[in-house]
């Protein structure tokens, strides 16, 4: 037996080989997609309420459709894309009023069902649910009391929500268990549990609860205890008006409603499948201009146009592959084979050969413009020496940017003197000072450091990046040059990095910032005392203030004067230094219509198209 | 033998949970979680996000969690690909590689041995010099390499192949050849010593003096003896084409576990890569008890105690 074994061992390996071989190359090739992207990265959810990268945003826009679309060359918010066909704002706008069109329709590929303005109710509720764990929630925090529902504060005299532990599937959120209206009377700590009990006065009197599974004697288990969702500033008042009430004028509000996180999300297949099921290609209910045919984790995403769409003679390419390809150089090389249409991102190395490559082209497949992203140092003002004003502007004055964008860069990035990118209209921005050795050296003095006497050694603290590395290296040699003083580098892993950015235990840190929506508050509000993202320790009242003003003031004007006013500020005290505005890297196909290059760098899916004609002649020219 | 069977798995079982709990604390003592980001997070909402996916546990609690997750082969949901389990993930992934990797060595084996044994005949001729030189190379030469070279070659200079991607036959080539070719260096060095150590035996100078012919001496009664060194490197090698394709499925886009690996890794995806490293050992570890197996049919002369 064994011998026989032994003889036949062979012939078993090599039919064994074969049989993979066949198996292997018996595989069915997909039918070809009519546009091809790359994407950067698997995305996180096709969950609206959950995501936040650039990478889920491509997705999102193409199978769900917002209030509000927006036009894909100016950014501009518009009815003619949205679920909205008109809205109204009272006159503090505060007060807006969205009329939602007939034509919009949910779909599950076969059947459809109306949009109604409760959609947008029950997806934001669900989206600001403490549960649910949104990170971008913070997106509709300018609607009156949505971030008291989503933090879960409740005060004595607030209206409250209570859920009782009666979910129908208990390891969901949706759909809820018993809701209980009422008004919290009181709440009382306890001395051994961090639980409180909070006393409320419901239609059946008042009444005791616990969040707590096993409450003691005469209290009763509540799941939540939430701010009353009935108030907060989310209304539909018939099917088709919905209206929403802000805490303050937000003159970007239109544009927000355009996001995709706040796209709205089908309440009856969430309450079926519960989560992830709903998120299934096959269980999915959607409005937007795309359906998921199929997903193939770190793969693609195969897109199918959605026959149900009320837009879907405006939207030309009928089935679309979003490639998870994490690395730029393959992107590229599949862009150089033709098999990419577009990939948002190309290797740093290639840059310089790229631009020169598509220098003299009519068309430049690669050609780098101008977002609102800003490149720049936050400098850690508890630190002994860089808690000077004098010594933070010091350090800005010798550097010389127009080098670092000239000599690393190289992509036509431009040198930064403000901390707001250009392009937004109506805002004139504020500028710091520019390269200027000899002020450098005079201030560095003044502070009490001439020729760097006494200066401590400083740190520039970046995450681990070979891009990051050459600027680090370039701006302590300038610095060294120019004002005498000694700096290390340091580099941290990325999660390493933000805690370490998060604790304030670095003296100067690389750091970037891409703009949410078009507007300057996007920029300039994340300095205001403690703000998350502040990190510096920077504060200033006078600042504070002009942010706090700004939110309140009606007239757009002066409210654009006001955060002109907040950013001369910053860029006179200097916690951070700009560097320069980031421009985008998208390579696309010369046949590719309907691409924009904008401000924000978004390019919806449902907007692009082929010119056939173009791409027959474009394919195995050298054009590529 | 069922003795040495059950050993073999009480020792597996130990080793997945030493792994599991050396894996547990270096991931947990690395900075930043499955939600870094540029953007800060208000405390309250950093709050809900940690309560939805369980952080906020202790961290002794979020262990035996975890390990009865495992022990129940219920792997929980990814951190990171929320919309998915960690065993949907897994098998999506496991049959790519494992695609890739079978391909990869039946290439490696059908190319080492067909080159170990002609050198072996043809020993100190030129077939012999130029294929050790070849194989020296390819051992020397990491995969990813192999991989740029045979990308700019074979895609760019001649197109023949897809730069990447996966989901027809043609994408497996140049993947499957860049894992296979260092392996297919080593089995053919391998095999050319076997061979020369077996042919210089005295029952393969009786089998010549029979008059056998040459394939018939190398087939019956050679290549059985010096196959040997090969069929114990096969445990290591299928292991370290299933682990060592992490980079080149990156390189041509392929949606393995390898790619899998490395993103949950890179983006602190707990559950995601606490089970890879499981599926991982697992791996290693049976490949080589079914090589250690199969050298009681293969070799005559190695006997299980029992």
């Amino acid at each position: 037996m064994a011998a026989t074994l032994r003889l036949m061992f062979p012939w078993i390996a090599l039919c064994g080989m074969l049989a993979a071989g066949v198996w292997a190359f018996s595989f069915q090739s997909l039918p070809p997609a009519d546009f091809t992207f790359a994407n950067s990265t698997e995305i996180e959810s096709t969950d609206p309420a959950i995501v936040t990268g650039a990478p889920e945003g491509r997705v999102i826009y193409s199978i769900y459709e917002a209030l509000l679309g927006f036009d894909p060359e100016t950014l501009e918010a518009s009815t003619e894309f949205g679920v909205a066909e008109s809205w109204e704002v009272s006159d503090d706008l505060t007060v807006y009023t969205f009329k939602l069109r007939d034509e919009a329709c949910w779909t599950n590929g076969e059947t459809t069902a109306p949009i109604i303005a409760e959609d947008f109710a029950w997806s934001w509720m669900r989206m600001l649910h403490p549960e649910t764990a949104a990170q971008y929630a913070y997106q509709l925090y300018y609607i009156k009391n949505a971030s008291k529902f989503n933090t879960g504060q409740v005060e004595v005299g607030d209206p409250v929500e209570v859920e009782l532990y009666d979910r129908p599937i208990p390891t969901q959120t949706f759909p809820r268990g018993t809701i209980l209206h009422g008004e919290c009377v009181s709440i009382e700590t306890q001395e051994n549990s961090e639980d409180a009990i909070y006393t409320i006065q419901t239609d059946e009197g008042e009444k005791r609860f616990i969040k707590n599974e096993n409450p003691s004697e005469g209290v009763t288990a509540a799941r939540n205890i939430l701010f009353d969702f009935q108030h907060v500033g989310v209304k539909a008042l018939n099917e088709k008006t919905l209206e929403i009430t802000l805490n303050y004028p937000t003159p970007f509000f239109p544009k927000l409603m355009a996001f995709y996180p706040l796209s709205p999300v089908n309440r009856e297949s969430i309450e079926k499948h519960g989560y992830p099921g709903f998120t299934k290609p096959e269980n999915l209910v959607n409005n937007g201009p795309y359906r998921i045919s199929f997903r193939r984790l770190r793969d693609r995403i195969r897109l199918v146009k959605n026959k149900h769409y009320w837009r879907r003679d405006k939207v030309e390419l009928e089935i679309v592959d979003i490639l998870a390809v994490e690395n730029t150089q393959t992107s590229l090389n599949l862009y150089l084979t033709g098999e990419l249409d577009w990939s948002p991102d190309v290797p740093v190395t290639m840059i310089p050969t790229l631009l020169e490559r598509y220098q003299d082209l009519e068309y430049k497949a690669f050609n780098p413009q101008p977002f609102l992203g800003c490149y720049y140092y936050m400098l850690n003002t508890t630190h002994e020496a860089l808690q000077k004003e004098k010594v933070r502007r010091a350090l800005n004055l010798a550097l010389n940017k127009e080098e670092i964008v000239s000599r690393i860069t190289g992509a036509g990035e431009v040198a930064a003197y403000s901390y707001v990118p250009p392009g937004i209209a109506g805002y004139e921005r504020a500028f710091c000072e520019q390269y200027n050795p000899e002020k450098a050296k005079e201030l560095l003095a003044e502070a009490g450091y001439p020729n760097a006497q006494g200066f401590p050694v400083i740190e520039i603290m970046y995450n681990t990046h070979e891009a990051h590395r050459s600027i680090a290296e370039t701006i302590q040699a300038q610095w060294k040059r120019t004002l005498g003083i000694n700096v290390r580098l340091a580099n941290q892993e990325w999660g390493s990095y933000l805690d370490t950015r998060r604790n304030l235990e670095y003296n100067v840190a690389r750091a970037a910032w891409i703009g949410d929506y078009v507007d300057p508050n996007t920029f300039l509000d994340m300095f205001v005392t403690d703000g998350e993202n502040n990190q510096t320790g920077w504060s200033n009242k006078q600042y504070d203030q002009y942010i706090e003003e700004a939110t309140r003031e009606k007239d757009a004007k002066k409210r654009m004067e006001i955060l002109h006013q907040a950013e001369i500020l910053l860029m006179k005290e200097m916690p951070i230094i700009p560097i320069y505005y980031y421009v985008d890297k998208n390579i696309v196909q010369p046949y590719v219509t309907g691409f924009y290059r904008n401000l924000q760098d978004v390019h919806p899916v449902q907007f692009l198209g082929i010119d056939k004609e173009k791409k027959a002649r474009f394919t195995n020219s050298e054009i590529r | 033998m069922t003795q040495f069977i059950l050993r073999r798995l009480v020792w597996m079982a130990l080793t997945l949970w030493a792994v599991f709990t050396i894996s547990f604390i270096l991931m947990k003592s690395v900075p930043g979680g499955p939600y870094s980001s540029e953007r800060a997070l208000s405390p309250e909402i950093q709050k809900n996000f940690e309560a939805r996916y369980g952080l906020d546990k202790p961290l002794i609690e979020q262990y035996f969690d975890q390990l009865t997750y495992a022990i129940t082969f219920d792997l929980g949901m990814s951190t990171r690909l929320k919309d998915f389990t960690v065993n949907e993930v897994i098998a999506q992934g496991l049959p790519i590689s494992a695609t890739l990797g079978v391909i990869a060595l039946s290439f490696a084996l059908i190319l080492g041995l067909t080159t170990g044994v002609l050198s072996a005949l043809g020993r100190g001729t030129f077939t012999d010099v130029f294929f050790m030189s070849i194989a020296t190379v390819g051992i020397a030469i990491p995969n990813f390499v192999i991989a740029s070279i045979t990308i700019i070659l074979f895609v760019f200079l001649w197109q023949l192949f897809p730069a990447a991607g996966w989901g027809s036959a043609s994408h497996l080539i140049l993947p499957a050849f860049a894992l296979g070719a260092p392996y297919a260096a080593y089995i053919a060095r391998l095999t050319r010593t076997g061979m020369l150590e077996v042919l210089s035996q005295d029952y393969i100078r009786t089998a010549r003096a029979k008059g056998l012919p040459t394939y018939q001496v190398v087939y019956r009664h050679a290549l059985q003896g010096a196959i040997l060194p090969v069929v114990s490197y096969l445990g290591p090698a299928i292991a370290g084409v299933l682990t060592g394709s992490v980079v080149i499925e990156r390189i041509f886009s392929i949606p393995g576990l390898g790619s899998h690996f490395i993103d949950a890794a890179l983006q602190r995806d707990y559950t995601l890569a606490m089970s890879l490293v499981l599926v991982y050992t697992t791996l290693l570890y049976t490949m080589n008890f079914l090589v250690d197996l199969s050298y009681t049919f293969l070799d005559p002369r190695v006997k299980i105690p029992s």
